[in-house]
């Protein structure tokens, strides 16, 4: 962006009249002219498909997190077993395990704690004999807050895994 | 430039608009005096304006009101020193502002020294006819490099993504404005999130994060042109761009194990070298101001911690750098690699720290609860930063000297600011 226009003249005259030096600093430039174009993006997410019945079932889970951590407590656990089972009954289904963080910390730290996450279901999943092909995993770290509000109640229902 | 104009006439409410506030000045300001500028059309009080907040802004600067003028000279040769010094005013600056042509319009102004008194500034800055904001800029850098020795940070540009909210179609927008938030323009808008927003070294192109494929995927787009493209066609995911000091790699994070680990992509050759390897989070990579060392952030020790890998010494071993507290994060190297500016979190509340490497502490510079996104300016005096609360998001300042200022938003979330390099 630097103009090329631009014209610096520097020079320094020695003081003339003063015992110490002083020194006048002379310049002359233009000011550049900005050039931006803008354009807009449109998401191509595809549409989740209609879910069948038992497609249903599995489509509302969410497993939460602690603050900085990627462990599966007990109770995701429990969740997780039963998709699991409907998973290995049902060898239609494939899910897609988003991970999230709450919007404490850094955006990009975020982003690899959702897919830390999202990583640890899916782990848990193949160890429990589920195919990892059927599994798209991603995160949109603290960008996409399931409740808003800056405290413990809403940080804790974002930090989580959606499974779809 | 059709496409400029249109931007142009559209409302100012559907924008971000920001409107700077200076909230804190520092405690031992240069004391200097604008005189109006002698002008053919009424315009002089419109540049003094965008003069005296650009140098508040800095934090360095006292503007004395107009009103408290004892004289008006009209050059140098007519300033009296000791009506100066009785205001205890220590540099003047004065000039005029006159119609070229159609196309130009001319400032000329001098800086005078009281204490030593003599001139020691006589500038033409040509502008553009109804872009009297940016011909002030230019006058705003010239008497900040006179009087400080630093150079100037108003003509410089910064990023920002707006997040628009409403009911179903949330819009993510990513800006480019001028440093003191005016003259905004859309660089790219979308129905997914946009993050790390990036400049390229001289400042013609930005990188950032779009999610508009679903995940998250790394773009360079060309400011002028608007011409873009995604960096690495891969099915995993790819965020945090950081540019090398020559324009030549970009640093990357790649998904592309699960697992966050950084790479160095060769923007030329398009080879991708690995910078990290182990199986905690590694991101959020940044470069030394020579390009010899990469900072990251990295959860090998069981919290957030920042680390340093000397790139021009074979196979070594990162060094951690912060010791202190259980979550720094996102640092990026002051221009004169003296320090590191990073997110350090204090009980429960996540600040902008900085830490001079000849300095075994940390200084935390802000004072809110959830403040992130730290870009420091390229004279390396100023950093941006981005405020969450409850509402909303907005962008604010603190200078190494200590002023604070913030550019509100008055429409929607604003964030993840990203200061450009020097364009004059």
């Amino acid at each position: 962006m630097k103009s090329n226009k631009k014209l610096l003249i520097s020079f320094s005259l020695v003081g003339l009249f003063l015992a110490s030096c002083s020194s006048v600093q002379v310049t002359e430039e233009a000011v550049y002219e900005d050039s931006i174009q803008s354009i807009e993006v449109t998401s191509n997410r595809t549409t989740e498909s209609v879910p069948s019945e038992s497609r249903a079932v599995v489509a509302n889970a969410t497993v939460y997190f602690e603050f900085d951590k990627y462990n599966l407590s007990t109770r995701s656990i429990q969740t997780l077993q039963s998709i699991s089972d409907l998973m290995l009954e049902n060898t239609a289904i494939d899910i897609t395990l988003a991970g999230h963080a709450d919007e404490r910390g850094t955006r990009e730290y975020n982003l690899a704690l959702g897919q830390r996450r999202a990583e640890s279901v899916a782990d848990y999943l193949v160890l429990k004999g589920i195919s990892r092909s059927r599994l798209t995993i991603k995160s949109y770290g603290e960008e996409m807050p399931a409740v808003s509000g800056s405290n413990e109640r809403s940080w804790g229902r974002n930090r989580r895994v959606e499974i779809n | 430039m059709k496409k400029l104009l249109i931007l142009f006439l559209i409302p100012n409410l559907i924008f971000a608009e920001l409107l700077l506030e200076i909230t804190k000045g520092s405690d031992n300001p240069y004391r200097i005096a604008i005189i109006p500028f002698a002008s053919d059309s009424n315009v002089s009080n419109t540049i003094i304006d965008i003069i005296k907040d650009d140098l508040l802004r800095s934090g360095e600067f006292y503007v004395l009101d107009e009103n408290m003028l004892l004289s008006n000279p009209q050059s140098s040769n007519d300033i009296k020193p000791d009506e100066w010094k009785l205001l205890n005013i220590d540099f003047i600056v004065l000039g005029k502002i006159t119609d070229e042509d159609a196309s130009s319009v001319k400032a000329t102004y001098e800086i005078y020294d009281v204490n030593r008194s003599t001139k020691i500034r006589a500038s033409t800055v040509f502008g553009i006819p109804g872009k009297l904001r940016q011909l002030s800029h230019y006058i705003s850098d010239g008497i900040y490099e006179s009087i400080t020795g630093m150079k100037g940070i108003s003509t410089t540009k910064i990023l920002y993504v707006n997040e628009i909210l409403s009911n179903k179609d949330t819009k993510y927008i990513l800006y480019v404005a001028d440093a003191d938030g005016s003259n905004e323009q859309e660089l790219l808008k979308s129905s997914e999130p946009i993050i790390s927003p990036a400049w390229s070294p001289d400042s013609k192109k930005v990188a950032y994060v779009s999610f508009e494929t679903g995940m998250a995927k790394v773009f360079i787009q060309d400011i002028s042109t608007g011409n873009r493209e995604m960096v690495l066609k891969n099915d995993y995911q790819i965020s945090s761009p950081a540019w090398s000091p020559d324009g030549k790699y970009l640093s990357l994070t790649l998904f592309q194990d699960g697992n966050a680990e950084i790479y160095i992509l060769n923007l030329i050759t398009k080879n991708l070298t690995r910078l990290t390897k182990h199986y905690s989070i590694d991101t959020e990579s940044s470069w030394s101001p020579k390009g010899t060392k990469i900072m990251f952030t990295s959860g090998r020790s069981g919290s957030p911690q920042l680390y340093e890998i000397d790139l021009t010494k074979f196979n070594t071993k990162p060094d951690r750098i912060t010791f202190e507290g259980n979550y720094n994060a996102k640092g990026s190297y002051l221009p004169n690699n003296e320090g590191i500016i990073f997110v350090h979190r204090s009980r429960d509340e996540f600040q902008i720290a900085l830490k001079y490497f000849n300095e075994n502490f940390i200084r935390p510079l802000t004072e809110s609860k959830l403040d992130e996104s730290p870009s420091v300016s390229p004279n390396g005096n100023v950093i941006i930063y981005a405020i969450t609360d409850e509402k909303s998001g907005m962008i604010a300042g603190v200078t190494l000297s200590g002023a604070t200022f913030v550019l509100p938003s008055t429409y929607g979330k604003v964030r993840e600011p990203a200061w450009s390099g020097f364009l004059r």
